[in-house]
């Protein structure tokens, strides 16, 4: 064995031998000398001496090595004795492997969203300024506290005293890459890119593996700057790893960019859960970006703001100076163009500088509490694998009684046996951790899959020390659980009767009140997770059912993207035309209308507006969503009319201001009476103008699927003015006759025939879209659907061992009951009624727990409360039919016992 | 399973009954030059009148457990009829404990004279 305390045991073991043979040679000439004959002297000498094994087991123990010897041989001896019942071994290490498995994936989750640092330099020291769970998009108007705009950010850095250095970052909008070969980049969606300022990877103290990164100089003077960095990943999807990848040119949206750097392969940006591809410098926008030039424009807020606090500034010291910088800058930018209202809500709102080590990420703020609620749910998952365990080893400790009475009495202490056993727990436990992360790994790729189908979540999630050590942990902390319950019930052997008993090594010194308790315990846990998973499915269901406001299916949805098409304002309209009738001609469509917002896009506006005859309390009361739609769009999508008319194709460019309002808001403004014909108005001062109601639709739901509608209006799209652009097309697309994925296919190529460089930002059905809103409910809903399941049947699994093992024992007491002439049916009953004396005490215990629990899921729940007594008398119906599906194997083997046998047994 | 194992607690008592004094003996018979264990063992029997009996069980144990505690140190030597054996010697650590252990003792001794006799000492 190449492990040295044993070698040098070794040594020691031979060097005690001879001095033991040294004595006993000596004494034996000495009693020679004195006459004895050679076979006494032996025997003689020997005899003085006493027991060598014993004391060489002593002396041992004096050398200080008896505890890690005793430790190999205790793993030894347990590794043959699972090596004797490997039935016992496989089950036992598969629970374990699936408990601590299932912890592990969900850990390394956990880790990768919620608790690594980002792979830079003394990540501790950065500071988020803004809503670290931001990381994109743009808003125009009197500027917010979550992202900034760009002179925004350079005046902060030139003017905070608590950063030694900041710098911005901002998302991209959607791509066409031309590599150097002249191929487009593979990839649907565009790769996923920001622009940086020139001191980004410098704060954040990455280096360039190849290539240089960018300098402070070169991004200063918009315009002068074409070159990009490109990411690992990146360099080694689109350029096979080419080492001469450094002066390359890619041609992006138009314009040509040269590859200068490429980023370390730990580093993919500081958007955890969105890897990025390429950075920009920033000013590059308007080249990488074509209409979309935001360096100079105080009031759009698009760029998050991260740097390196001076050391020994606090969090709230940056966070009090910044605000003051915010105020100031916020009311000079908003001095003529908003209401004194909309300012001092503005100035109300604070600008947090938070910890920024993580990084940015959506991901850590949706996914927090499902992650979290998973992770108790795989906790009680192992708890169970334990109990099982610890079920199965009683057993197994049962019917090693006999040899447990043996040991004790050859003098092996109460404490060495306790001990073996043990070792026998971790052994298993760490055979079954090592399994267990081969299954983690596997789960994990899998719950990735889960969590976004069609990648839109990428994160790093890869074995390194943290989670080995959570594996480690996870599994002592099981084998100890689990090996507690066999090791204490050694303490009450009694070494007598264990030896006296006769039957086959059964040994009545174990309790099974123990065992029974065990599974009482796992039905608990069981109904717990049945009940929760229950809840998490309905609510699922709820919220794939919930009523959106217009007819999903059969309706599919295009991006297109006319700014960076290169589409000027008043081009817009044409392409609406011409787009419009384009797919109207496709196969199997039957109306297609077009909005700015879209369904379930992420993008969504509103505005604060004044309604004729209502005076407002406060500026949540003037706030509306609004959208922007074209002709026919509210039959299209199959949104009711419910008064006057909707969007029709009279209100063009040059018709009369119109506007069509929802329920919501009709029945807020104007709760008694008919708001057809009652008027809006929008903007300030010398702009505003006034908007004539024509109609009333139903609520429809363009986000968030948990709350209620809002109120919104709607205005004809085609009546846009050059101060508000229409910056993204959604069309929406009703079809009839083919499927909707068969439509989908042919939109691409109907939207590329009328402008091939028109930018596609996505095509979809209207029900994925949707769906693509619930992800974290899906994977909530499926994984606790999976481990309720898990649990279920490990429960399952112990029950069936406690009953056989019960019933064995009660062997011969069946048999002399048959032999007074009871019937099967009768033993089946009796095996039957103790099951169901456990099972209704689990789940009595469960249910009063699982009111508790679900009294904290309730904020997680949709349509249905946490005593959803559907949810939970399906529970208990599931456990009772497992349970009889567990014990009726052993209830029927009982009532196949010959008496004569059983009886003759004893 | 031999079956002539003593039990181990019964016969750790009797080490404990002996482990301060067998220290101080052995340490003592060292006192004249380099021993091996036989030789302790019969030193020991020999001077004192076949009174004391080392068992070898007890020996064996406090001559390594004296060697880890720095107060012995061993070697292997030819005997003087020309056989190998292991040969212990007291270390300048072992003769300052024996010091203190025949200090110990003599406080013992005259303390259970003085409860022996207490009209002695009253006297």
């Amino acid at each position: 064995m190449p492990f040295w305390p044993q070698r040098k045991r070794n040594r020691r073991e031979r060097d005690f031998d001879e001095e033991i043979n040294c004595h006993l040679r000596m004494a034996v000439r000495d009693r020679m000398e004195r006459g004895e004959s050679i076979q006494d002297a032996r025997a003689g000498a020997r005899q003085e001496f006493g027991n060598v094994g014993l004391i060489k087991d002593v002396t041992r123990e004096i050398w200080g090595w008896g505890s890690v010897e005793r430790l190999l041989q205790d793993v030894r001896y347990a590794g043959r004795l699972l090596r004797k019942s490997p039935g016992f071994a496989a089950v036992a290490i598969l629970s374990i492997a699936l408990g601590v498995g299932a912890n592990t994936a969900i850990f390394s989750l956990i880790d990768a969203v919620l608790l690594k640092s980002l792979p830079v330099r003394n990540p501790n020291e950065l500071a988020a300024v803004g809503d670290p769970s931001r990381t994109g998009g743009v808003s125009s108007g009197g500027g917010r506290v979550d992202m900034f705009s760009y002179p925004f950010f350079l005046r902060f850095k030139a003017q905070n005293q608590a950063f030694s250095d900041v710098y911005a970052t901002g998302r991209s909008e959607h791509l066409d890459v031309l590599l150097p070969n002249g191929t487009a980049a593979t990839s649907n969606a565009g790769p996923s890119a920001r622009f940086v300022t020139g001191n980004y990877f410098s704060v954040l103290g990455v280096p360039a593996i190849l290539g240089r990164p960018f300098t402070e100089e070169e991004v200063r003077v918009p315009g002068t700057a074409p070159a990009v960095v490109i990411s690992f990943g990146y360099w080694e999807r689109q350029f096979g790893r080419d080492p001469n990848v450094i002066g390359q040119k890619l041609i992006v949206n138009g314009s040509k960019f040269t590859v200068i750097g490429v980023t370390p392969p730990d580093f993919s940006g500081d958007i955890v859960g969105r890897p990025t591809d390429i950075w920009f410098p920033i000013t590059m926008q308007a080249q990488a970006n074509p209409g979309h030039d935001y360096l100079k424009q105080a009031g759009v807020s698009w760029l998050l703001i991260m740097g390196r606090l001076k050391p020994g500034v606090p969090l709230a010291q940056a966070s009090a100076e910044t605000q003051v910088l915010g105020r100031q800058f916020f009311a000079e930018l908003n001095k003529n163009d908003s209401t004194a209202e909309e300012l001092q809500a503005l100035l109300k709102k604070k600008i947090e500088v938070t910890p920024g080590a993580k990084g940015f990420s959506r991901l850590r703020h949706d996914f927090s509490r499902p992650l979290l609620t998973l992770m108790c749910i795989v906790g009680v998952v192992l708890l169970i694998c334990c109990a099982n365990v610890a079920n199965l080893q009683l057993a197994r400790a049962a019917s090693r009684g006999r040899e447990m009475g043996l040991r004790l009495a050859v003098g092996a202490g109460t404490m060495r046996l306790v001990r073996q056993l043990l070792t026998e727990s971790l052994l298993l436990s760490i055979a079954g951790g090592v399994v267990g992360l081969f299954f983690a790994f596997w789960g994990c790729r899998l719950l990735l899959q889960l969590v976004s189908a069609d990648n839109h979540v990428s994160l790093d999630v890869h074995l390194d020390a943290a989670i080995l050590l959570f594996t480690i942990a996870t599994a002592v902390l099981a084998g100890l659980l689990f090996g507690f319950a066999p090791a204490l019930q050694t303490r009450r052997l009694d070494l007598v009767s264990s030896l006296k008993e006769s039957k086959s090594g059964q040994f009545q010194g174990f309790a099974p009140r123990f065992g029974r308790a065990l599974i009482v315990c796992q039905i608990v846990f069981s109904l717990l997770l049945l009940v929760g998973a229950g809840l998490f499915i309905r609510t699922l269901q709820n919220l794939e059912r919930v009523d959106v406001g217009y007819t999903r299916t059969g309706l599919v949805v295009a991006r297109v993207d006319p700014i960076s098409g290169g589409y000027a304002d008043k081009d817009v309209n044409a392409l609406i035309r011409r787009l419009l009738g384009k797919l109207e001609t496709l196969p199997g469509v039957e109306s297609v209308s077009v909005s700015e917002n879209g369904l379930f896009s992420g993008t969504y506006s509103s505005s604060n507006i004044d309604v004729e005859g209502y005076v407002p309390h406060t500026l949540a009361d003037k706030s509306n969503d609004s959208d922007r739609v074209g002709p026919h769009y509210f039959e299209t999508v199959g949104t009711p009319v419910i008064v006057g008319r909707g969007i029709e194709s009279q209100d063009a460019e040059n018709g009369a201001k119109v506007a069509v309002i929802n329920e919501k808001m009709a029945r807020f403004y104007f709760p008694n009476e008919n708001p057809v014909g009652r008027h809006l108005f929008d903007g300030e001062g010398a702009k505003r103008f006034a908007i004539t109601i024509v109609g009333v639709v139903g609520d429809a739901k363009q986000s968030q699927l948990r709350l209620p509608a809002p109120r919104r209006y709607y205005t004809p799209i085609q009546q846009h003015s050059p101060d508000d652009p229409v910056a993204i097309l959604n069309f929406e697309i009703r079809t009839r006759g083919l499927p909707s994925s068969a439509v989908l296919k042919e939109l691409r190529p109907a939207i590329k025939s009328v402008n091939a460089n028109l930018p596609i930002l996505d095509t979809n059905t209207a029900d994925d879209l949707i769906g693509q809103d619930l992800d974290q409910e899906k994977l909530v809903a499926r994984l606790s659907g999976f481990f309720g399941l898990l649990a279920l049947a490990l429960s399952g699994i112990g029950l069936y061992g406690v009953m056989s093992y019960l019933t064995v024992r009660r062997r011969t007491e069946i048999g002399i009951r048959m032999a007074l002439g009871a019937r099967r049916w009768t033993v089946i009953g009796m095996v039957l009624r103790e099951t169901f004396r456990l099972v209704a005490a689990g789940i009595a215990i469960g249910l009063v727990l699982s009111q508790a629990a679900a009294a904290i899921l309730e904020k997680s729940l949709f349509g249905l409360s946490a005593f959803d007594p559907l949810t939970v008398t399906l529970a208990v119906l599931v456990i009772i039919l497992a349970a009889v599906m567990a014990t009726y194997l052993p209830a029927w083997r009982a009532s196949r016992i010959d008496p004569m046998i059983a009886l003759r047994y004893e | 399973m031999s079956t002539h194992r003593m039990p181990s607690e019964k016969y750790q008592n009797r080490i404990e009954l002996l482990q301060g004094t067998l220290d101080m003996l052995i340490l003592q018979t060292l006192q004249w030059g380099p021993q091996h264990g036989y030789g302790i063992a019969n030193a020991i029997r020999c001077n004192s009148g076949d009174l004391l009996r080392v068992e070898t069980g007890s020996l064996y144990p406090a001559l390594h457990r004296l060697e880890k505690q720095g107060w012995l140190k061993s070697e292997w030597k030819q005997t003087e009829a020309g056989q190998r054996a292991k040969f212990y010697r007291v270390t300048p650590a072992g003769k300052k404990q024996l010091v203190s252990e025949r200090d110990r003792w003599a406080q013992l001794v005259g303390a259970i004279a003085g409860v022996l006799n207490p009209a002695t000492s009253e006297e």
